[in-house]
């Protein structure tokens, strides 16, 4: 903790808002959320101020993009803009020494992601700032909000830290190249299902969805953290999907108990050091607004009747029974909506009810309902998936290090972390530098879908391939591959007719 | 003949609504008084709701023609109008209706149930005809002429002999022919049961004699089952199956018998006691006036097992078999009530009705009249329901002895749906309307929008059926049915003999085999179906594909119900036609849910196949994510033409050309390409696409095509360069 609050100069983040302080003196007005709140406020003026006179600047050339990233010798810029005029900016360290490398992409897929969760629990920003026009609620919202979810990639200590780190002060660690290289935030990681497996999941759906009796429900089912199905829209999907893996599937208990094995998605984090740290800045304005922590860490549990229950939204005794219930903000349908989780085993369902048509106390005959009508499908359904599943290292494929990514479907799949573990320094760093420039060129390409198809030769002879194709993106690193460009070529062609339907075509 | 109403659900519906609507109170009253003493049934149960409602049906059934039933008698009826007629015969083992003179035999087939089919003609010496059977080949007849004397005539050589017994000591009941190995006939005498074996010269051989005191017999062909009746009450039963595997003979067994206050003891009579078959199943109905109940027992190879009560309201009573279900004819009350003897309930399943006329139209009556004659003054006007001389045939025929009429009885009913469908399903007559009915019910499931859990349990059933009928080999495509027909199959191997086995050895193995004759015989008459079973193909066609434009705006709903049916032949291991894979994407496309779109195509939901690609690409007009799930099935399923096409069309023309190369595909335009890349303005992928075709394809450079677009090149290039 000391490390943090003196300066930890490792990350900056702040969001603030270009329309708000625009007079002389009234500056500090604009900045929404600063970290680390500590800083002293000139510093967080002049990191606001810097970002602000660059995105004005670059504006003047580019009025629909402004400024992306600004790279510094010792710090990049990671420049985000959410909604209009809400910006979000990132300031990280760059340390070759200590393995701080990071992929621009990577660190604004973290602004993206907080963002959208932001959103999917309270709205937009702006619509908080025109509910309440002195900025103390958003502040007040935002500041746990985001330290909650920075809190998920604070290592506990170093003993626990798997990617041994040197730099012992650091309590806040970024996901870095390790993590990030064959891994694509804001996508989903799905279950592969048997055909008949996949049926049965879409009549528990159905099951499940007539639990609502005739209210139009969606609802969405995991086995550990892969998504087995979804009614919801692609970005609603990843959204709810994100904040389930952190926090509500069996395994985010499992380890909000016992922290017992990291992932870079995962809160290994205590709920103490999260909330002592947030408890400083936001202390005095949390008496005066209704502050919800959704994100908050260890304070979900299976109930006895396998529902997940949480006190994040307050308690049942008070008010109406079904205030106390989470709520969530859907995009594809523009309401707000009761989130309801069951839990068995490794599965879990979420069961999503549009909160204007519950009426008071509805939710209790639901869940009712779910245990009556569904439990059973659920047990045996999980049964049958847990036979059928190959463990964690289901996906790994012999001699491969891959990262596929379907940017139409908001899908991904990787290796195993364990297996990418095993990958030298020399080739993930190449492969890391290679996403920058596909990222580089996806951006040229401005929407517009561009084929791609990049081998490179490592330092330590290993092949690292990027292969872009409508929508599809490929990347792969092949240490035990041998000479020629032809057998990397022909190992991808077959690793693409194999487990990507032939998606990726190699000349 | 089952037969079941053709009058399509709606108008059910309404005839049924008036009669509720009308007489709903008393039904209700009926069902709940029924429903809570089934397992304590007794005396007049719920005697007092059953005439409320009774008479409040017939009340209102009476009014109009369109009057309600589950049970009808199906005109045209056979008539037996043979001058100086001196009675009426039913030899069940060849199914003939034998009507005598005092020196002719007219015998009618009723095995195929033609109205006009006109008698055979056989003369036999003068005398007493107490009884008259044709033997099983037909070539002989047999007469009891007195107690004591049985004559045989050969219907060929018109050989004559006589078969007597002991005077005085014992005397006929009666007498069968048999088809089991040992024995060719079979006589019951008061002293016992005396089984002959025959040759072609009529020369009979004693073969056994069954020692028993004999009251009276019973004995039905379609059993091979006799059951001998001895005691004070006749209560005590001695049975023999004479079936194709030998004699068997069955444990000795007492019928229940209520006491009365004045102790008085009744003696069961012949008329009491029926025996029936039903799903292969053979059971013994006995009649217990004193307590109003029907008793059933069932006959198993080593043991007779009761298997509860059915209450009775009338003083007369009998039993009629129609399609495996069991027609309780009330006779006083004129009613009919149906049990299906599968169920372990006892509840009838549906409430009681009277029997009514079908197919009877006044045009129908004339032209039949016209075709018997105008001396017939017997018309459906005169006949009265359950006359006294009315006798019930095993096990669906209606004998009227005054009016020398032959009727079929058939039934239709009306219940829960999933358990009706179920039933039908178990049909075995009339196939084709029981399988029109079952896909009428599921298509008015469907668009009544019931629950989905309904539907899907009705679905369940036909599915199940139908992947249980292809198991045991009772369901033929059409197209194999005349290679397959002549060959006996199983077709008596319902669900029900299974269970037999299970819960005991089944007496009715071999009887089993035997009632085959009559299921060919069926299926050449009319139906060309042995099994209501409805292939998923035919699900497919005739509800979901019908009800699609009715429910498009309900496309959830009908896709909800589209899974469970998949998931459903995905357990039976069945396929159905891929249409309906194209049918769910359109509708999943329809309401937008594209999330589901893929998720369904990745997981196989929908099976892969050109013609739901082709629809993904179409559907995917509005979306380019779907559109994209149609080319990658295209890639997968190896359509490299379709493939290129469409991703020529696309504006992936280079994609395309890489595609054709590493493939070899020439069968693509080469113009496509061209043109495409022209229409991009993009001179250098122009070039190159003329390099690459002109290696992919031998002689390009000798086409108009290459000097058109080589021309263009070398136009805009130079255009360029100036």
């Amino acid at each position: 903790m000391a490390s943090m609050s003196s300066g930890d100069e490792s990350l900056r983040l702040c969001v603030f808002d270009l329309r708000r302080g625009q007079t002389e003196g009234q500056e500090l007005d604009k900045i929404l959320f600063f970290h680390p709140p500590e800083l002293d406020v000139s510093t967080q003026l002049s990191v606001t101020g810097l970002s602000e006179g660059l995105i004005t600047f670059t504006r003047l050339f580019s009025p629909e993009a402004a400024c992306e990233v600004i790279e510094a010798e010792r710090h990049s810029h990671v420049f985000y803009e959410p909604e209009p005029d809400i910006w979000m900016v990132m300031v990280v360290e760059k340390n070759k020494d200590t393995g701080a490398i990071w992929r621009i992409e990577a660190l604004r897929g973290m602004l993206k992601e907080v963002h959208s969760l932001f959103v999917m629990f309270h709205g937009s920003v702006r619509a908080l700032l025109e509910k309440e026009s002195t900025g103390g609620l958003t502040r007040a919202q935002l500041y746990p909000f985001i330290t909650d979810y920075l809190s998920t990639f604070q290592k506990r200590s170093r003993s626990e830290d798997c990617c041994c780190d040197l730099f012992v002060g650091k309590n806040l660690q970024l996901p870095n190249f390790r993590e990030t290289t064959l891994s694509e935030r804001g996508t989903v990681q799905m279950l592969t299902l048997s055909r008949d497996t996949a049926l049965e999941v879409q009549s528990l759906v159905q099951v499940l969805e007539s639990c609502a009796a005739n209210l139009r429900c969606h609802s969405m089912i995991l086995f550990q953290d892969l998504l087995v199905s979804t009614t919801l829209s692609p970005d609603d999907t990843v959204n709810l999907f994100t904040f389930a893996v952190m926090r509500l599937t069996s395994q985010a208990l499992l380890s909000s108990d016992a922290s017992s094995w990291s992932h870079l998605r995962k809160g290994t984090g205590s709920s103490e050091t999260s909330s002592r740290s947030t408890s400083a800045p936001i202390g005095s304005i949390d008496s005066m607004h209704h502050v919800i922590r959704p994100l908050q860490n260890d304070k979900w549990k299976k109930g006895k009747d396998g529902f997940l229950i949480t006190d994040i939204w307050g308690l049942e005794s008070g008010g109406s029974p079904d205030s106390a219930n989470p709520t969530v903000w859907l995009q594809q349908t523009q309401e707000r909506v009761y989130l309801l989780a069951y839990q068995y085993k490794s599965l879990t369902s979420l069961l999503l009810l549009p909160k204007t048509d519950i009426v008071h106390g509805g939710l209790s005959a639901v869940k009712q309902q779910v245990i009556e009508q569904a439990s059973l499908r659920i047990m045996k359904i999980e049964e049958k998936i847990s036979r059928g599943w190959g463990g964690e290292n289901a996906y790994h494929v012999k001699g491969y290090r891959y990262l596929v990514v379907d940017t139409d479907l908001e899908v991904s799949r990787a290796s195993p972390s364990g297996k990418v573990a095993t990958l030298a320094k020399e080739s993930l760093l190449a492969l890391n530098k290679l996403r920058e420039e596909v990222d580089l060129e996806k951006s040229r390409a401005k929407g517009q879908e561009r084929d791609l198809d990049i081998c490179i030769r490592a330092k330590n002879n290993a092949w690292v391939i990027a292969r872009v194709s409508r929508g599809k993106e490929l990347y792969m690193a092949l240490e035990k591959a041998s000479d020629t460009l032809l057998d990397a070529t022909d190992a991808v062609g077959r690793f693409s007719n194999r487990y990507c339907s032939g998606a990726f075509l190699m000349d | 003949m089952f037969c079941m109403k053709e009058k399509n659900s709606a108008t059910t519906a309404s005839t049924l609504g008036r009669i509720l609507a009308t007489c709903s109170k008393q039904a209700k009253d009926y069902g709940s008084c029924v429903a809570s003493k089934v397992h304590e049934i007794e005396k007049d149960l719920c005697l007092k709701e059953f005439l409320a409602l009774k008479s409040c049906m017939q009340h209102t059934t009476s009014v109009g023609s369109g009057a309600l039933s589950h049970a009808y008698i199906q005109n045209p009826s056979l008539r037996c109008n043979v001058p100086e007629s001196r009675g009426l015969f039913y030899d069940d083992a060849n199914r003939l209706l034998i009507c005598v003179t005092s020196s002719q035999v007219f015998s009618w087939e009723t095995a195929t149930f033609n109205p006009d089919v006109s008698p055979s003609v056989d003369s036999i010496p003068e005398g007493p005809i107490l009884s008259i059977r044709f033997s099983l080949d037909k070539k002989a007849i047999a007469v009891q002429r007195s107690d004591c004397e049985i004559q045989f005539f050969h219907r060929e050589t018109k050989q004559t002999l006589t078969h007597k017994c002991r005077a005085g000591s014992e005397s006929i009941l009666g007498f069968f022919w048999s088809d089991s190995p040992l024995c060719d006939l079979a006589v019951v005498k008061t002293s016992g049961m005396d089984l002959f074996a025959c040759d072609s010269a009529m020369n009979l051989r004693l073969v056994e004699t069954k020692k028993v005191n004999v009251n009276w017999y019973i004995y039905t062909h379609e059993s091979r089952l006799v059951l001998l009746a001895s005691g004070l009450q006749c209560k005590t039963i001695t049975g023999f199956q004479l079936s194709t595997a030998g004699v068997v003979r069955l444990p000795k067994f007492e019928m229940t018998l209520a006491t009365t206050e004045s102790n008085s003891k009744p003696i069961i009579s012949p008329g009491d006691v029926h025996l029936i078959t039903v799903y292969g199943r053979i059971y013994c109905l006995q009649v217990d006036m004193e307590a109003m109940l029907l008793h059933t027992y069932r006959f198993y190879r080593d043991a007779v097992v009761q298997q509860g009560s059915l209450p009775i309201y009338s003083s007369k009573l009998s039993v009629s078999v129609v399609d495996n279900l069991l027609l309780v004819h009330q006779i006083d009350a004129k009613v009919v009530i149906i049990y299906d003897l599968f169920v372990d309930s006892r509840a009838p399943v549906s409430a009681p009705l009277p029997l009514l006329w079908r197919g009877y139209q006044g045009s129908d009556t004339s032209s039949q009249q016209e075709n018997e004659g105008t001396e017939s003054s017997t018309s459906n006007e005169n006949i009265v329901m359950y006359e006294e001389a009315w006798t019930f045939l095993v096990p669906d025929l209606i004998l009227d002895q005054t009016n020398k009429v032959l009727w079929r009885a058939i039934s239709a009913s009306s219940s829960d749906r999933s358990s009706l469908l179920e039933f039908l399903q178990r049909r075995k007559l009339e196939a084709n309307k029981a399988k029109q009915l079952c896909l009428g019910i599921a298509r008015t499931l469907i668009l009544e929008r019931r629950p989905a859990t309904q539907v899907t349990q009705a679905i369940d059933v036909l599915v199940t059926a139908y992947s249980y009928s292809v198991k045991a080999g009772i369901y033929k495509e059409l197209k194999n049915e005349k290679t397959t027909a002549t060959t006996p199959t199983n077709d008596g191997a319902s669900p029900d003999n299974e269970r037999g086995r299970a819960s005991g050895s089944s007496i009715d193995e071999e009887e089993v085999e035997m009632n085959l004759p009559s299921g060919s015989a069926d299926e050449q008459q009319e139906s060309q179906l042995s099994s209501p079973a409805i292939s998923p193909d035919e699900l497919y066609k005739f509800v979901f594909a019908s009800v699609e434009e009715a429910m498009v705006e309900e496309s959830d709903y009908l896709v909800a119900i589209i899974t469970e049916f998949l998931r459903s032949i995905s357990a039976e291991k069945l396929k159905v036609d891929l249409n309906i894979y194209v049918m769910t994407v359109r509708l999943l496309a329809h309401s937008k849910r594209f999330a589901e779109l893929s998720l369904f195509t990745t997981n196989k939901i929908i099976e892969p196949s050109k013609e739901v690609a082709l629809q993904l690409l179409e559907s995917g007009g509005q979306n380019l994510r779907v559109r994209k799930l149609g080319l990658d099935m295209l890639r997968q399923l190896s359509l490299h033409h379709e493939y290129i096409s469409s991703l020529v069309q696309d504006g992936y023309y280079l994609e395309a050309l890489r595609y054709a190369q590493k493939r070899k595909v020439t069968s693509v335009r080469s113009s496509l390409f061209l043109e495409a890349a022209f229409a991009s303005n993009d001179m250098q992928h122009l070039a190159a696409i003329l390099r690459v075709l002109s290696e992919l394809i031998p002689g390009f450079k000798e086409t108009s095509e290459y000097y058109t677009f080589h021309g263009l090149l070398n136009e805009t290039s130079s255009s360029v360069a100036v």
